[in-house]
């Protein structure tokens, strides 16, 4: 039933679309007429329509997670070296894979997804988190001769909405108030591509509704009146005798697409009071979680890229500098319920399919080592030797040789385990490491984006992933190399 | 023998395929001419041979399609284009079959008339010739066709090959200056062909084809010349193989033309000498300005109408109409002031008889220099990649120049000594070539020194550095080299060039874009910038005033005299008139005022804006027909919603008027695993104790401004609250205050659903009669606790020991309140241009200034539409603004219309507009239905754009 209302809405939303995207072509002639894109190939199908992602911000120590090692438990004047994990190993659902202890709802829905144990994050010297976060969400480093626009951007730019109701690509969880709330805001962007392509921010997924709806407190009386006053009085004003202009046309029909998506019926799928208390509840482990639950909604009504953050606060999140293991722990009972119970409903509901999931931190941590073999970096963090006090156990330093990502639906090969990291320390990625071009190939590979898809500006050819070379891990979708 | 012996049967058979294709095309096309003719019942004699054409046209039509089919199974053709071919093939077959049975069935008599049969005859011809298209742009080249309209001539001058040939064909043997001027052209055919591929930077098949070595060494497969031998020569044979052809270069599809063939085939045979010239692939703009004498056959008597008489003589147009004294007065307000005018202001204006009055009112406004440089002040910090936030400043990466900035449009400095202090700065001014420094490792190209030389190209030069700063600019002269050596002159020690992030072993020396102004060279940093701040400015670097003068003719007339502003070696529509602009701008002592008085009272910016049905009009072809309509900048958007219903912004980034009255606010200390963290929502109560000295007091005045809302306590009495901390409270507290300790006290809340930031702003000046005074400010000698306190805190004698030291949250998330002042006390707003970056205004096209932004985006977006419709920001000031509209004008609704009229357009309702506003009015929800017509009066077209 759900899935055929699905494709009710894409029909009919394809037609709207149309109309959107005609009116779209004429409102944006002056991008495009210094923009010259590469338009999506016909030979890639696309497995995916929507994308969520769910992002570990502040860096997710993998050996904490997703990758458990040894286990040391916590005793007075244990050695900072001898510890790889602070917590135990649990099975999974899928045989041979563990997690760490605390992950255990998100272990039973692996095996409708993948786990790539692989990823290096570039070597960007000196850590600062929102540098390597701008990295992973653009795939450039910062800072670039031009604004380099967010994957959601990209998506946004060259797949459009899905429901046109619900903006391409939302952003959810992150406050820009914070520190770092700059660096934040410079890749929280569409570059570029222009702001129309930009990011639909909600901070607080309880109140996503308020921005899709007419002003708070306007009855759609009197929002639908408010419209006729302005086309009336716009209409009547002396300076529409004479012949038109394009850029007073573009301006009513900006005017008139934002009008027409406000009063939209459709907007109610931004209302989470509209789920039954008891998936509420489920999903309620703090705004990680409602972010979660509004992405399944968002997912099954036709949302495009949809990111959900634990929220990058400095030291705080997954920026454990201290407590790392007390820190973990609560981490992990935000994020476990949460997801797990996204995954499995979408694949109850089908739309699993053809929804890319990807859980992701800009890089891990650990005990002992800042940055990665053969390229250390300014320790930030004071580590003991011995540690004598309990606050002192965990990953506290930042490491970016090797780390988790997990994926799950749109193609992702079922169960897949990619890629390794060493066992003892550092733990780096030994077998397949996978680097952030990849990774945007693989998810534009899914949505049948080109991967050479690019744009010239300021004379530039400015590609989804530098040069245009990334490739996507075919593995991950269970293909072969076509040669 | 295998099966795969019999393919050459196929192709053989395929290969007759555009041979055969021509029958169907001749049959059907001409079948359906002759039906054409036989319409209405006439020429009947016709039809029995229209009958055979159309069964023999389907007949080929079908073979035609197997031999296509054939021919892409077993000869090499692959690509979209075949593919499409190929359906548009098929379906012409299928089409043409289907168009023979009906004309069967209509002359068995199944069928009552023609129409059908024709229908189909008619589709088929239709898709043949898409078919037939196709496939001679298969055979032709995709451009055979477009490649010889007028337009689609490429960028670069093929003429000038052509020229070449005539030139240097029949020759015996060629002087040495004739092999140079080969060697270039033939480089230049390469520079637009094949360096794509064949590059450093590309090197497909390991050929390069940028450098000497290169070329001579080959690739892959051997070297590509054999010297005087084109004929064994791999570059001649494979650009002249058929355009079909798999081996064809550059690219199957795409080929050279016969003149570019043949001179490279010239070049080879004779001997394909290299020059070591300098080739210039790209047009350059003369470095000197032109100087052009003002034509005196004129009768407009300004210098830059007499231009445009010429200009208009030459395109054979008339003078388009002047503005109205409504319209003109609005331009430029808002061009110099980036402000409404007033409506008594604007009758005033309307009502003088004076002929001189519009230049005088370009006097006057330029005179109000704080207005003036607050509007300006956004144009320069998107030239200058100034802002008050942004990334980079966190980790001390990153310096504003606003102080600096402010003071000289203040002043009016020079424009050579702007450039001079941009480029050997002070402290104030080093901001710019500083550049953004992120903590960490980054990409070569982004090296603080290139960031310099990138912004000093584009901004003040209007040439691209940022291309060449990773590989020789494919758009552009510029090498890598080149921008190395500008770079060097902000380096501190010696720079290796990177190619595409890679070092290639080879050191940089200092040299600056131009070098025929001058040496850059010296020993430290300090005298290459003097040096460098001095060659810039000199009069003969035309290039430097030419770009700032495009900009600003740009600014004021919609459209630069060059496009795009940054790449100034484009050529100008009109050069006479930039480059008089710019002598006289030169000439008048680089004065920016006079500049924009120069542009302002010429008729030319005073005519009425041109209609352009669309976008491609200000493109390539583009002709001067009179300003272009603009669009309000989002800080003109928003200080004009200001002026007229209520500020936008309370706060600035930066107070020109700073009276050094503090602007950081405290809180109570909020702590999460051990770290600061944002206020929970909730209570805080917060305690001030001090000290009175027996001194008669004169006077003693309170400024209080809380985020989220307070009630403030002075001695046990409750003297003020509020819930808007962007409006400063005033309080007269001198007949509440005690001789010795009094005490200052205030319950604050912080409101919301997740933490977020609270802070209280506070001051209180106690003057004395003897003319001392104090001053008690928010500061961290204030207490705080988060427990409900027992009754009585809020007097001196409660005991807060146990309570805790306030924490300093800074002014980051409020910024500066313009009002928080002693002294003025009329409600101020704080101009746009001064405020942080913030959503609104960012969705309405302010930039963020990470880097140079030269050109605003003016198109209307869906986001903007969003933000304007539903956007809590907006509409929440729409609602201040009509609570205190109605407070001013109450009942009257007739002085309420004509004031927004007056106010926002400047101009009276006419009785139709009048008549529907009055009738919105007409409601028991009165307040409502002003916001909306607030609302319908800032959507409106004629109210965001400069007519």
């Amino acid at each position: 039933m759900d899935k055929d209302l699905h494709s009710n809405a894409r029909r009919d939303f394809v037609k709207k679309m149309a109309a959107a995207s005609l009116s779209a072509a004429s409102t944006s002639i002056p991008l495009a007429s210094f923009l010259s894109s590469c338009t999506s190939d016909p030979a890639i199908t696309s497995k995916a329509d929507t994308v969520i992602l769910l992002w570990m911000a502040g860096g997710m120590a993998h050996t904490e997670t997703f990758d458990p090692k040894a286990y040391v438990p916590y005793s007075k004047g244990v050695e900072s070296k001898r510890v790889l994990s602070t917590f135990p190993k649990v099975p999974t659902i899928v045989d041979g894979l563990h997690f760490s202890q605390g992950l255990e709802s998100i272990g039973n829905v692996m095996d409708k997804g993948a786990i790539i144990r692989s990823y290096k994050s570039a070597d960007l010297g000196h850590i600062l988190h929102t540098r390597h976060q701008y990295h992973w969400h653009t795939c450039y480093e910062p800072p670039q001769s031009v604004q380099a626009p967010h994957l959601g951007a990209w998506i946004a730019k060259e797949l459009g909405p899905v429901n046109p109701v619900i903006p391409p690509f939302i952003a959810m969880g992150q406050r820009f108030t914070v520190g770092e709330a700059e660096e934040l805001k410079a890749f929280h962007s569409a570059g570029f591509l222009g702001s129309e392509y930009g990011p639909f921010l909600i901070p607080d997924p309880s109140s996503g509704l308020d921005s899709v709806r007419p002003p708070q407190g306007m009855s759609l009386k009197r929002f639908e009146a408010r419209y006729k006053l302005y086309k009336e009085l716009a209409n009547k004003s002396k300076v529409m005798e004479g012949g038109s202009d394009y850029q007073r046309e573009s301006l009513m029909r900006s005017m008139e697409q934002s009008y027409r998506l406000l009063n939209s019926p459709e907007a109610k799928v931004f209302d989470l009071s509209q789920e039954p208390k008891e998936v509420y509840d489920t999903y309620n482990t703090g705004r990680f979680g409602l972010g979660c639950l509004l992405a399944k909604r968002l997912a099954m009504n036709g949302g495009r890229f949809i990111s959900v953050s634990t929220e990058y606060e400095p030291f705080l999140g997954w920026d454990t500098h201290e407590n790392g293991h007390t820190r973990a722990a609560k981490m992990k009972e935000l994020i476990d319920r949460p997801i797990a119970q996204l995954i499995k409903d979408l694949d109850e509901s089908g739309h699993l399919d053809r929804t890319l999931i990807i859980l992701a931190s800009e890089f891990s941590r650990d005990a002992i080592m800042e940055g990665r073999p053969g390229e250390p970096v300014q320790d930030q963090v004071d580590q003991p030797d011995i540690i004598e006090d309990e606050k002192f156990y965990g990953m506290h330093r930042h490491f970016t040789d090797g780390s988790s990502i997990l994926m799950w639906g749109g193609g992702i090969k079922k169960g897949l385990v990619y890629g390794k990291t060493a066992d003892e320390r550092p733990c780096s990625s030994i077998e397949n490491p996978v680097v952030i071009d990849q990774v945007h190939q693989s998810i534009y590979h899914a949505l049948g984006i080109h991967p050479e898809t690019n744009y010239t500006i300021e004379g530039r050819p400015f590609y989804t992933t530098p040069d245009g070379q990334g490739k996507p891990i075919l593995d991950l979708f269970g293909e072969k190399i076509v040669s | 023998m295998d099966v795969n012996s019999w393919e050459w049967i196929f192709l053989l058979l395929g290969r007759f395929h555009p041979l055969v294709v021509h029958f169907p095309i001749g049959l059907l096309v001409v079948a359906l001419f002759l039906e054409f003719l036989t319409l209405g019942g006439k020429r009947q004699g016709l039809r029995e041979g229209i009958h055979w054409m159309v069964f023999l046209g389907a007949i080929f039509a079908v073979l035609a399609a197997v031999l296509g089919w054939l021919l892409h199974a077993y000869d090499d053709y692959e690509g979209d284009l075949v593919q499409f071919h190929q359906n548009a093939g098929i379906a012409t077959a299928v089409l043409a079959m289907v168009t023979g049975l009906l004309l069967r069935t209509t002359l068995k008599g199944k069928l009552a008339t023609y129409m059908y049969y024709r229908i189909g005859l008619f589709a088929t011809v239709t898709i043949l010739v898409v078919a037939g298209h196709l496939g001679a742009n298969l055979t032709h080249g995709e451009d055979y066709l477009t490649s010889v309209l007028p337009r689609n001539q490429d960028s670069y001058d093929n003429e000038s090959t052509k020229v070449l040939l005539t030139e240097l064909k029949g020759l015996d043997s060629l002087s040495e200056a004739q092999q140079e001027e080969l060697n270039l052209g033939v480089r230049a055919i390469l520079a637009h062909n094949c360096y794509q591929c064949h590059s450093e930077n590309k090197q497909k098949g390991d050929l390069v084809l940028d450098n000497k070595r290169g070329v001579y060494q080959g690739g892959k497969s051997g070297p590509v010349i054999v010297e005087g031998r084109p004929e064994e020569s791999e570059m001649f044979l494979r650009i002249s193989l058929p355009p079909d052809h798999d081996d064809v270069m550059p690219k199957k599809g795409k080929v050279l033309k016969d003149s570019e063939i043949k001179l490279i085939e010239l070049w080879i045979k004779s001997g394909a000498k290299w020059s070591d010239g300098a080739l210039k692939i790209f047009p350059e703009a003369d470095l000197a300005l032109s100087q052009p004498k003002l034509p005196n056959d004129s009768k407009e008597s300004h210098p830059v109408d007499k231009i445009m008489d010429s200009y208009f003589k030459e395109k054979k147009l008339k003078w388009p109409v002047v503005v109205d004294d409504r319209t003109f007065i609005r331009r430029a307000y808002l061009d110099i002031l980036g402000l409404l005018p007033e409506p008594l202001k604007i009758d005033h204006f309307v009502g003088n008889g004076d002929k001189d009055k519009r230049t005088k009112l370009i006097d006057e406004l330029l005179g109000d220099t704080h207005n003036y440089t607050q509007h300006w002040l956004s144009f320069w910090n998107d030239i200058l990649r100034n802002d008050y936030s942004g990334p980079g400043f966190i980790t001390g990466g990153r310096k504003q120049i606003t102080d600096w900035l402010y003071k000289s449009l203040l002043e009016n400095k020079p424009y050579d000594a702007m450039v001079k202090e941009l480029i050997n700065p002070t402290e104030e001014s080093e901001g710019f070539i500083k550049g953004i420094e992120w903590r960490g490792l980054v990409n070569a190209s982004q090296r603080t020194e290139m960031q310099a030389a990138q912004n000093i190209g584009q901004s003040l030069l209007g040439v691209n550095v940022k291309c060449a700063s990773c590989h020789n600019s494919f758009v552009s002269n510029l090498t890598l080299e080149q921008s190395y050596g500008f770079a060097s002159i902000f380096a501190d020690s010696v720079m290796e060039l990177n190619r595409c992030d890679m070092p290639i072993g080879k050191m940089a020396e200092v040299n600056f874009l131009y070098p025929e102004l001058g040496s850059v060279e010296a020993e430290s940093v300090e005298e290459r910038l003097l040096l460098l701040s001095e060659v810039m400015v000199k009069p003969e670097n035309g290039r430097l005033y030419r770009t700032i003068t495009n900009r600003f003719w740009k600014r004021l007339m919609g459209r630069g005299i060059v496009e795009p502003a940054d790449e100034m070696d484009n050529k100008p529509w009109n050069a006479d008139l930039l480059d008089w602009l710019a002598a006289d701008f030169v000439n008048s002592g680089l004065d920016i005022k006079q500049l924009m008085k120069t542009i302002m009272t010429s008729k030319s910016y005073q005519l009425e804006t041109t209609r352009l049905e669309n976008q491609e009009e200000l493109q390539k072809g583009y002709v001067f027909n009179g300003p272009i309509l603009r669009r309000l900048s989002a800080e003109q958007f928003s200080d004009a919603v200001s002026q007229v219903v209520a500020p936008m912004y309370y706060a600035a980034a930066y107070d020109p008027n700073n009276e050094g009255l503090p602007s950081n606010r405290i809180w109570h200390r909020e702590i999460k695993f051990d770290r600061d963290v944002l206020p929970e929502p909730g209570k805080r109560y917060f305690r001030k104790s001090f000290n009175l000295d027996d001194k008669k007091i004169r006077a003693a005045k309170v400024l209080i401004s809380v985020d989220h809302s307070y009630a403030l306590y002075l001695n046990g009495k409750k003297i003020s609250e509020g819930s808007d901390w962007r409006k400063v409270d005033r309080l007269e507290v001198a007949d509440k205050l005690a001789q010795g300790k009094n005490l200052l006290a205030i319950e604050g809340q912080n409101e919301g659903a997740i933490a977020n930031p609270a802070g209280i702003l506070f001051a209180m000046k106690i003057q004395y009669e003897d003319g001392t005074e104090l001053l008690v400010t928010s500061n961290d000698t204030w207490k705080s606790t988060d427990i409900l306190p027992e009754k009585g805190w809020v007097t001196v004698n409660f005991d807060d020991g146990s309570w805790q030291e306030v924490r300093n949250y800074g002014a980051g998330n409020w910024d500066k309140l313009v009002n928080f002042t002693f002294e003025g006390t009329e409600r101020e707003f704080a101009r746009a241009s001064l405020v942080k970056q913030h959503p609104f205004m960012k969705v309405m096209g302010r930039p963020t200034r990470e880097n140079v932004a030269t050109t605003r985006d003016e198109q209307a977006t869906l986001l903007q539409a969003l933000e304007l419709t539903n956007g809590e920001y907006f509409n929440n000031v729409l609602k201040e603004g009509a609570a205190e509209w109605l407070k001013k004008y109450g009942d009257s609704n007739e002085d309420i219309v004509l004031n927004l009229y007056q106010k926002t357009l400047g101009r009276n309702p006419t009785e139709k507009e009048r008549g529907i506003m009055l009738g919105v009015l007409q409601t028991d929800a009165k307040e409502e239905a002003l916001q909306d017509l607030f609302w319908s009066m800032f959507i409106s077209p004629e109210f965001q754009f400069i007519y």
